[in-house]
């Protein structure tokens, strides 16, 4: 079954609503004019029993029926029954009424052939038990059908009101919902060729105007994601290009005719340089886009942080000699990780350390063992990176020396993005601090409990 | 000694039949799972060379039937995939190794000789020699004609491996990775400089070479005719 729409919901809660009020309100108006023409009924007949006491006190045998007939004349509709107290009916003014009437006494209410009648019951002398007992019967014809057409009345109000509210709140729900056909309008025109529509926040009513800041929000978040990733696609697309089109043009020409042997091999092993800088880069790239996914899971191994550094300075020891730079390590600091991945953010950070060292310069790693976390730093000596730049350095592709031809070199601008992505991944952060004199990446990771 | 490959991408599968058949084995290929099963559960070979995605049959529960059948027969995987949920996978059901692609053939061949020695626990050596080389495993001595070497510990466990798989191509992360036990990739130099350090003490005073670069593939320690 489909579900009814948001404003038919409403407009129908509305009429259900003014139904209940009016139907309300139109029994407690009916039974408050019924209680009154009771009142009414009750002071007339009262008045009337009074004029009868006073005529009749000295009644004694049925003489008195002209003055019976004198006093009941003046109102038409006023029956009257005397009844001696022997059960004899001493006088009747309506014989066609039926002879049994109620007996109680008091009020109450009688119908005879389609006539209402309000029935008092009284002894005639109220202090004598043996009184005969009078039975005025009025007429209340007028007033029942008075109440009837009233109640015509509320029920065809309770109905048009009812629907008059359905009417009105359908309008006034289509018309208080009119921001959510807009939030509807843009989310509807959202594609990956249009994530800059914006919902306006301002003119949102209260309501709805958290829900306009988080769907602008995902939009937003969505927006940089898309950005991020076409211009990912994009280096993709252009750091592949130079290796392929070193690969085509060599393998044509090399093709084009017979060559001594020699060539082939040659031909062959600069591919193959070509083809393995490409299996570097799609490598480095998948794990990259496993990062994204969240899908690099850290394991936790209890480390001792100086042991790793340790053996990484042992790693680099050879390169390092080559390139006469001192290589040291201060600290030490516990912590759970993941012990290959660690060593690969490391390693990252030590060999671009020493790519950029000058001779005779140095290369620190120094581990801070805080309350908080941990923080790792690796510094070098060389000649600083200037401030603006140094955000980008975690950029994929970012190469801090342009002069580094893209495809040359084994180097594919990727090593501090993993290292960042290692990082977050164990919930740490990475920064680059520069001076005139050296370059540092501190490295915070959280300690776990 | 017999290999079994299952791959069903016939150029993949070509080149790995080629690549190890020149390398010195007795190889099988077949492109899909269950013929690969069947084959693998006659206990006839020495290493199963299993790709994950198969027709028929998974490498999975290929790999699943062998051990059920009680055959420790090693395993190697290639897979296209490397999500971790793949590699707890593999291990868990018992693979012995695994290669995501793209790997390097050179990596393939060290890690099948790996496994395949694996099984034959090699003699308590003391020494090792090739040619005029001579490392005594005891004392921690390098020798060549007669002469002393003094390595570092590095470059002595280096030495160590480059002559203990003496003829094979190492590539560099293999290197990389028994050396000093760095396993991730890297795109760094480290290797190139230590392999050249280690020449420079090794093979620069003496006529005939042993350590050579296999250009795009590796380092392999063998005695070269002149």
């Amino acid at each position: 079954m489909r579900r009814l729409s948001l404003s038919s919901r409403l407009a129908l809660l509305f009429a259900a609503c003014t139904a209940v009020v009016s139907l309300f309100a139109g029994v407690l108006f009916s039974r408050a004019s019924e209680a009154h023409f009771i009142e009414l009924d009750q002071q007339l007949l009262d008045s009337k029993l009074l004029g009868l006491r006073r005529a009749l006190h000295d009644l004694q045998s049925s003489d008195s029926q002209v003055k019976l007939a004198d006093e009941l004349s003046r109102q038409a509709d006023l029956s009257l029954r005397i009844t001696g107290s022997d059960g004899r009916r001493w006088y009747d003014s309506s014989p066609q009424l039926p002879d049994k009437l109620p007996q109680t006494p008091g009020l109450s209410k009688l119908n005879d052939d389609g006539t209402d009648y309000r029935v008092l019951n009284a002894p005639l002398f109220a202090d004598k038990p043996d009184s005969p007992q009078l039975t005025l019967l009025l007429d209340i014809t007028h007033h029942q059908h008075f109440l009837q057409r009233m109640q015509h009345l509320i029920w065809l109000t309770v109905g048009l009101s009812a629907l008059a509210t359905a009417l009105l709140g359908a309008w006034a729900a289509r018309s208080g919902l009119r921001p959510l056909r807009r939030i509807s309008a843009v989310a509807s025109g959202v594609s990956a060729q249009s994530l800059n529509a914006r919902l306006p926040e301002e003119n949102m009513p209260p309501e709805l105007a958290e829900m306009a800041h988080n769907f602008n929000a995902m939009l937003g978040r969505l927006d940089d994601s898309f950005q991020r990733l076409s211009a990912f696609s994009a280096d993709i697309a252009h750091e592949l290009r130079t290796p392929l089109s070193n690969l085509l043009t060599h393998t044509q020409v090399t093709l084009t005719r017979p060559r001594p042997i020699e060539d082939y091999r040659e031909a062959l092993h600069s591919n193959l340089e070509e083809l393995q800088w490409m299996a570097q880069l799609v490598n480095d790239m998948l794990y990259l886009a496993k990062a994204d996914h969240g899908l690099l899971m850290p394991k936790c191994e209890p480390l001792q942080l100086a042991e790793e550094a340790d053996l990484l300075l042992e790693f680099f020891a050879p390169l390092a000699e080559d390139a006469q730079v001192k290589l040291s390590r201060d600290g030490n600091a516990r912590i759970e990780g993941d012990r290959s991945m660690l060593r690969r953010a490391l390693s990252n950070l030590l060999d671009n350390a020493l790519r950029f060292t000058p001779v005779e310069g140095y290369v620190s790693v120094s581990i801070l063992d805080q309350p908080k976390g941990v923080s790792v730093s690796v510094q070098n000596s060389g000649k600083g990176i200037s401030a603006e730049l140094l955000p980008r350095l975690f950029d994929r592709f970012y190469r801090a020396d342009p002069a580094r031809q893209e495809g040359s070199s084994e180097h594919a601008g990727l090593g501090l993005a993993i290292t960042q992505s290692i990082i977050r991944a164990h919930g740490g952060q990475i920064r680059c601090e520069s001076a005139e004199e050296w370059t540092r990446f501190v490295i915070e990771l959280p300690k776990k409990d | 000694m017999k290999l079994l490959i299952v791959e069903d991408q016939p150029k993949t599968g070509h080149y790995l039949r080629q690549g190890l058949a020149e390398a010195g084995f007795n190889t099988e290929l077949v492109a899909d799972g269950n013929t690969g099963q069947q084959l693998a559960l006659s206990g006839e070979y020495a290493l199963l060379i299993l790709d994950v995605m198969l027709p028929g049959r998974d490498g999975w529960q290929i790999l699943q039937a062998v051990r059920n059948a009680g055959l420790d027969t090693p395993v190697l995987f290639l897979t296209a995939r490397d999500a971790v949920e793949d590699r707890v996978h593999g291990l868990e059901l018992g693979a012995d190794d695994y290669l995501v692609k793209p790997f390097a053939f050179s990596e393939l061949l060290a890690r099948v000789r790996s496994l395949l020695r694996r099984g034959s626990a090699s003699p308590q050596e003391t020494s090792l020699q090739l040619a005029d080389l001579r490392l005594d495993l005891i004392r921690r001595r390098v020798e060549r004609n007669g002469q002393r070497i003094d390595l570092t510990a590095k470059e002595f466990a280096l030495l160590e491996m480059l002559l203990r798989r003496q003829g094979e191509v190492l590539p560099k992360s293999l290197i990389a990775s028994q050396v000093w036990d760095m396993n991730f990739d890297s795109d760094t130099n480290v290797i190139e400089v230590a392999i050249r350090r280690l020449r420079l003490k090794i093979d620069d005073e003496f006529p005939n070479k042993l350590i050579h670069t296999v250009r795009g593939m590796g380092y392999v320690l063998e005695e070269r005719p002149a």
